[in-house]
């Protein structure tokens, strides 16, 4: 894993700083509920994006890779659409 | 979930701890902090902010004025307390009290209406129900005065006979006009001071927000947990894997995690 993170240092680096500027400005649209959700979607989109992107241009990216990251995102997403539908975001 | 809280009310339920005794103490803790006089509660402005409360739940709306424009100020002339001076402030999705409070304290605009030296009276709802189609708290605080603050009155200027609303504030105040002073003067004579009063409630044994939030949180702890685990055992065992990109999953799911654990804080208008 330390190898992992050392190869690719600047990719889960720049990963981080999408993730970390989503949760500031979700944090900062406080009290606009409309635009913390788009700010939300597109920070997961960004992940998505960024993890197949980086494949693309590092790795072999095969649909298998595709699908990982676009479930795991849908399930971020999901995990936040219950949140709020029952009342706890 | 919903067949507890249907079947056994008792068990399963939305509840608070917010009281309106503790919201009067705690406002009035803050304007004696900031050299003000207390605030008195006045039955009239009890009853305008549970009117107000439950017409922001019946008509399922979170704001000052209702979505046909009703502003907070026909509630409170509605439950017979002619002000010269008005303010609301709202919250909803708190637990207590103290954090009612130190919301409004941290906003500009609500710390202005709590520590403005022209309010004598104030009136506390606190009502459970759904808005949205989500179970909630809402706390509603309408201040004002019926007559006039002495500090005030000297550098008030004369104004034609309309209701003012100042606008763009998320807290907003109202003041009538001088020409009705007498009038309003001649009501507030005799303010009504009573000991907030509050419903009989039953309290569930278990609060269901509560407990969906601690859930929530715990799956998402399991989920990051996973990750880590199998990203060891990988690490050791020396598994060969095509797929599982642990570490840029576990980054997301801390970030999912940890807008719960901003946003599950209550919101105040």
């Amino acid at each position: 894993m330390h190898k992992k993170l050392k190869t690719h240092k600047g990719y889960y680096l720049s990963l981080l700083t999408i993730l970390v500027l989503g949760l500031l400005l979700t944090f900062l649209a406080t009290p606009d509920f409309i635009l913390q959700v788009i700010i939300i979607l597109v920070t997961i989109f960004f992940y998505v994006f960024w993890g197949i992107l980086h494949h693309l241009l590092n790795h072999e990216l095969t649909p298998r890779i595709m699908i990982e990251y676009m479930l795991i995102g849908l399930l971020g997403i999901s995990i936040l659409f219950f949140a709020h539908m029952g009342g706890l975001i | 979930m919903s067949y507890l809280r249907t079947n056994f009310p008792s068990v399963l339920g939305t509840f608070t701890d917010i009281s309106i005794q503790q919201l009067l103490l705690l406002t009035n803790e803050k304007r004696q902090e900031n050299g003000l006089p207390s605030l008195t509660i006045n039955d009239n402005l009890s009853q305008a902010a549970l009117s107000k409360a439950s017409d922001m739940l019946g008509k399922d709306y979170w704001a000052h004025n209702s979505p046909d424009g009703t502003p907070p100020w026909v509630f409170i002339r509605g439950a017979g307390y002619n002000y010269i001076y008005a303010g609301e402030n709202l919250a909803r999705g708190f637990n207590n009290a103290p954090d009612v409070i130190n919301a409004w304290m941290a906003s500009e605009a609500h710390r202005k209406n709590m520590l403005s030296s022209n309010y004598q009276n104030v009136g506390f709802a606190v009502s459970t129900g759904k808005l949205s189609g989500e179970d909630t708290v809402l706390v509603v605080e309408f201040l004002g005065s019926t007559t006039y603050a002495p500090p005030a009155v000297a550098k008030e200027p004369e104004k034609p006979a309309t209701v003012a609303v100042v606008p763009g504030s998320p807290a907003t105040v109202a003041k009538i006009d001088t020409e009705t002073l007498g009038a309003q003067k001649a009501d507030s004579s005799k303010p009504k001071v009573i000991v907030a009063n509050s419903l009989p409630q039953v309290k569930p044994l278990v609060n269901s927000q509560t407990l969906s939030l601690v859930s929530i949180r715990l799956i998402m702890f399991m989920f990051i947990l996973a990750f880590i685990l199998d990203m060891m055992i990988v690490e050791r065992k020396k598994v060969i894997r095509f797929v599982g990109h642990n570490l840029d999953h576990l980054f997301l799911f801390s970030l999912v995690l940890l807008i719960i654990i901003i946003l599950a804080r209550g919101v105040i208008i």
